[in-house]
């Protein structure tokens, strides 16, 4: 009995896990993979993306923000050309500071082939999955890029590739070119400005709102957006799945509900026999209801601590070690703007061990109330000949 | 994007909007009045005909972000061929456009690379300048695309002028919803050429300027380009010489000679 | 003795104790409403989702020139296609094909321009319920036929280039040479899937016009968008046409491969179901070992008699999967019980999740369902009675073991 609930708690707790990772890692991939969780631009730019609409002093931006908490990331964007083995696909080039981006997102550790930009390498240039396939372009193969650049000159200048995005997104994965932030600048002639900064928040307290309107009172002049108002049809697809998610686990807790109480009732109806004659030898009812509640209580918390014992440590190794379903996914894959990890990892949140553990002891409790009524007042011959 | 096209072809075009194609049009189905204009229409292109030419060209271009002065040479043989490169700035130099019939290619000595325009750069600007590469290749088809109409005749301003209107055809690829022209009465010089969207609120204003004796020929040395919306902004182009009927053959116009220096 | 009797025999073991069986068979009861619930969500949404990326233009099968997948220009051209398409027509599991010319074009109005798609159809072949960009229409029409000036564009499109009805949209392409070739059209219709990417870049032209226009013959596109009744079938279709279509040049691909990404989805989504499913089963199968073991630990000393008088160890394990088998068959029958008015409602009605996730679902409802309903493949429900008999049979080895070891000397000196 105690092994049986306890591996239906160990199965709760990995379950749980594996649906906090689930929709920690499709929320993360929503912002920490490209657009942050929150982007400052100058008010016009995202209507009318134009190269010269830019955030200007942006030193003192970036360390203002810095100095409130905020990890941020300086963004220069252009569109050109890229050609390379006799044809030419247009491109969206991005410029960006290798070491703060990293802070703010994760793109750098989501490549598909070779290696994210380097500050020693300003020739090496990062470039889509989709685009890479369209231009035959692998890993070490040179790369034109034109562009007209801010002083109006026609901007041309070869680079070579050092790495392959995974999917991304599908801007990113079709027409993304990413550069070194200086490298733009020279390329481009742009010597300041920057035209979008991509922040992120290490402090989860604050809701996103008042992280926003935070961000907003420290830069009054720009537009401030976080990622569900930038992306508002993935905010509604994560919306969708974390609800029917939800409902997933509601379904699967109470499934593992009713088999607790399946077993709690066996489990004391097997020995009302035994209570029956207990009864006889003159045990009052309220002790033997009693008794029977410590025996569960006991029984769940043993119950319990097996399940712990087993489905943190698992949860907390598929942490580190993800469930690698690459086989099943023939390529890199994004949905709605949302990139797909074929990697699921279990995320170990005290509510994905608490929630298991609360669900077992109350089913098992509110479970045990009527048999153990039942043994408490049988009659003691009734309870004797009960089958 | 900025492909270096057509350059003398389509200044041509600016400066007469019309040219030899005018001459094979068929006038079976027109009106009176479109046959007047067209006729006239094709004296002004004899005035400008030329089977082949060379031309040296400044280029400055001011919008609110940049100024710039771009000095070309320019090789063109009769309508389907031209060649532009460009002399100085120093950066830019050697940069090359060739347009061989509908094909353009611009040459980057800078990665020795040559780039054919693809439909996504049709819109995008020309060497930064406020023409997009879809000006200079619709150039060829002006005739097949609009029917001209003579709108006003007699003194303007003091000075005797036709006034061209030139009405899309109802199936013609061409993003105006018309194009007024007004030339001198007596030389068809041409004066100015306003072009209007399709609900014919006026984009565009481009004025002719400076008739000096060139190559044999009286021509305005200066075009200057104002989009409506930007009033502060303009593209010049100032011819400092030009020659006609000058020997290029048409090997030319090739791959091989667009990445000679 | 004969198997029936040992069926009787065990038949009446399970009655003995009526309600551990009954509260056991509940638990398997269960197990199969969450395994329904878990495959039958699965199974629509994923048809959901590859029914209507379907109809954004290369169907469920695709046939189209080679290469064309890998890099879709318009230099790759599938010759007679309308032959092509005649003949794919002809497989009774095709619900219906269309020939389409689709590529990258640059789309203009006045000094504005935008890059995009272009879709070339036949107006008077396509159907709403197979083209997402028809379904959507908020404005106007498809254009009247194959020959006529209309275009169909998307409202953010719209808005970018100050288009209304009647309006002229330039759009420039390459040919079948590779060269530059320019169209107009006049905006006819306005469509919205609420999809920004898509809205923003979609046009549907009348597929001669742009034949024309690119130096297409008669007969020729890029593709032949095929729909069949039933998704599951791509691949089975496939195979047909690959088998049955005489031509050569092209390439038959599923909808797995040109829409990789979606498969992709699917894939994952539909492991992480089955290793859910998985987890439940072994939770369930742990609750009837457990029921199967106590009974089978209280019932030594019978075991022992029943041998003793001439039983065999074989009957005796025979009798006990027998049992587990019935309550596993009696979990069934209860899980159908509850399991059909679940099914029945969530099929029909569904949960809408409309509220808790945003008013402006009316319009966007196209690419996200925001109504978790239910749908149940007929492999599903084999799936699901074959795991629950599996699983019964798994779980009831280890006490019939036990029992069919017992001693029948030792055990009856044991009473």
């Amino acid at each position: 009995m105690i092994g049986a609930m306890g591996f239906a708690g160990f199965i709760m707790i990995f379950y749980a896990a594996l649906m906090e990772g689930l929709l920690h890692t499709t929320e993360q991939n929503a912002t920490v993979m490209e657009s942050g969780q929150f982007q400052v631009h100058a008010p016009e730019y995202r209507d009318d993306p134009d190269l010269y609409t830019m955030i200007t002093q942006e030193v003192e931006v970036l360390n203002r923000l810095q100095a409130n908490g905020y990890q941020a990331a300086p963004r220069l964007f252009g569109v050109g050309l890229a050609a390379a083995h006799a044809s030419s696909v247009g491109i969206m080039l991005r410029g960006i500071d290798p070491d703060r981006e990293r802070l703010v997102t994760e793109i750098h550790r989501h490549l598909l082939a070779g290696k994210w930009l380097n500050g020693d390498d300003p020739e090496g240039v990062v470039v889509g999955r989709r685009l890479a396939k369209a231009l035959g372009l692998v890993v070490g193969d040179e790369l034109v890029v034109v562009s007209q650049a801010g002083d109006g000159s026609m901007a041309n200048e070869l680079y070579r590739v050092r790495g392959v995005l995974k999917s991304i997104n599908e801007s990113i994965d079709r027409s993304g070119v990413f550069f070194l932030d200086e490298v733009f600048r020279k390329l481009m002639v742009l010597p300041d400005g920057v035209h979008e900064i991509a922040i992120r928040s290490p402090d989860d307290t604050y809701s996103l709102a008042d992280h926003t309107q935070q961000i907003q009172n420290l830069v009054p002049d720009l537009e401030v957006k976080n990622w569900r108002e930038l992306q508002p049809v993935v905010a509604r697809v994560i919306d969708m799945s974390r609800y029917s998610l939800l409902l997933m686990l509601v379904i699967t807790y109470s499934a593992v509900g009713i088999l607790t109480l399946n077993g709690m009732l066996m489990g004391v109806f097997e020995r009302i026999h035994e209570f029956g004659v207990v009864k006889a030898l003159g045990v009052p009812p309220w002790q033997i209801f009693s008794l029977i509640a410590i025996e569960s209580f006991l029984q769940v918390v043993f119950a319990s601590i097996i399940a712990l014992a087993a489905g943190i440590p698992l949860s907390l190794y598929f942490e580190t070690h993800p469930l690698d379903l690459t086989g099943l996914a023939s390529s890199s894959a994004s949905i709605a703007g949302i990139a797909l990890d074929p990697l699921w990892y279990c995320r170990v949140s005290v509510k994905a061990v608490v929630d298991p553990i609360v669900v077992l002891m109350v089913v098992a409790m509110l479970s045990i109330i009527y048999p153990a009524t039942k043994a408490a007042l049988l009659k003691p011959l009734a309870a004797i000949h009960h089958r | 994007m900025n492909l270096k096209l057509n350059h003398v072809a389509f200044l041509l075009f600016l400066m007469v909007v019309l040219s030899l194609t005018w001459a094979s049009m068929s006038f079976a189905t027109t009106t009176d009045d479109e046959v007047r204009a067209r006729l006239i229409l094709d004296l002004i292109d004899d005035l400008w005909r030329a089977d082949s030419s060379e031309s040296t060209v400044t280029m400055r271009v001011v919008t609110a972000n940049y100024r710039r002065t771009v000095t070309m040479q320019n090789w063109t043989l009769g309508k389907n061929y031209s060649l532009v490169r460009i002399v100085s700035p120093q950066k830019e130099k050697g940069t090359a456009t060739l347009k061989s019939g509908n094909v353009i290619y611009t040459y980057l000595p800078k990665t020795d690379r040559t780039i054919r325009l693809t439909s996504g750069m049709m819109m995008g600007s020309w060497m930064g300048s406020h023409f997009t590469n879809d000006d200079l290749v619709k150039e060829s088809r002006m005739a097949d695309d609009y029917i001209p109409r003579l709108g006003f005749e007699g003194d303007r301003e003091g000075r005797s002028i036709l006034e061209f209107i030139l009405e899309p055809k109802p199936e013609a690829p061409v993003v105006w919803g018309r194009v007024v022209i007004t030339v001198l009465a007596e030389s068809y010089l041409p004066l100015v050429s306003l072009y209007y969207d399709e609900d014919l609120s006026l984009v565009r204003t481009v004025t002719f300027s400076d008739f000096v004796e060139m190559g044999g020929r009286t021509l305005p040395a200066r075009l200057r380009v104002v989009p409506t919306e930007e009033p502060d902004e303009y593209t010049e182009l100032i011819y400092e010489d030009i020659r006609f009927g000058v020997l290029v053959p048409e090997s030319f116009f090739s791959l091989q000679q667009l990445r000679r220096q | 003795m004969g198997f029936m009797r040992i069926v009787f025999i065990a038949w009446r073991n399970l009655l003995r104790n009526r309600r551990r069986t009954l509260i056991t068979a509940f638990s398997v009861a269960f197990g199969v409403l969450l395994s329904v619930t878990f495959t039958a969500s699965g199974d629509y949404t994923y048809t959901n989702m590859i029914n209507s990326s379907a109809t954004m233009g290369f169907g469920h099968v695709t046939i189209a020139a080679k290469g064309y997948n890998d890099t879709p220009t318009l230099t790759r051209r599938l010759v007679a296609a309308e032959e092509l398409r005649r003949q794919v027509l002809s497989n009774h599991e095709v619900e219906n094909a269309y020939v389409r010319i689709a590529g990258q074009a640059m789309f203009a109005a006045g000094v504005k321009s935008i890059g995009g798609q272009v879709i070339g159809v036949h107006p008077l072949q396509e159907r709403p319920e197979h083209n997402l960009f028809i379904r959507s229409i908020i404005q106007g029409i498809l254009p009247a036929d194959s020959e006529s000036t209309g275009a169909l564009i998307g409202a953010k499109m719209a808005e970018k280039l100050n288009l209304r009805l009647g309006k002229k949209l330039i759009y420039t392409l390459t040919d079948r040479k590779g060269d530059l070739v320019s169209g107009m059209s006049r905006v006819s219709g306005i469509f919205q899937t609420g999809e920004d990417m898509v809205d923003s870049s979609v046009v549907l032209l009348p597929i001669n016009r742009l034949r024309r226009l690119l130096g297409y013959d008669a007969g020729d596109a890029s593709l032949i968008s095929v729909l069949i009744w039933d998704q599951r079938g791509a691949d089975l279709v496939r195979q047909k046409l690959i088998g049955s279509l005489q031509q050569t040049g092209y390439e038959i691909l599923t909808w797995a491969e040109t829409q990789a990404d979606l498969a992709g989805l699917i894939a994952i989504d539909r492991a992480g179901n089955y290793l859910m499913q998985f987890l439940v089963g072994l939770l369930i199968a742990a609750g009837i070992l457990n029921t199967l073991l106590m009974s089978v630990m209280e019932r030594t000393r019978e075991f022992g008699m029943m041998m003793a008088l001439g039983m065999s160890p074989v009957q005796v394990v025979i009798m006990v999967m027998v049992e587990s088998l019935m309550i596993g068959l009696l979990g069934l029958f209860l899980g159908a019980v509850i399991t059909t008015p679940w099914y029945i409602y969530m099929a029909g009605t569904g949960i809408d999740f409309s509220s808790q996730i945003g008013q402006d679902y009316s319009t966007s409802g196209v690419l996200v369902d925001p109504v978790m309903k239910f749908r149940l493949f007929k492999e599903s429900v084999i799936g699901i009675l074959a795991g629950v008999f599996i699983l019964t049979l798994l779980a009831g080895i280890f006490p019939a073991i036990k029992a069919g070891r017992v001693p029948p000397l030792a055990s009856i000196r044991g009473i």
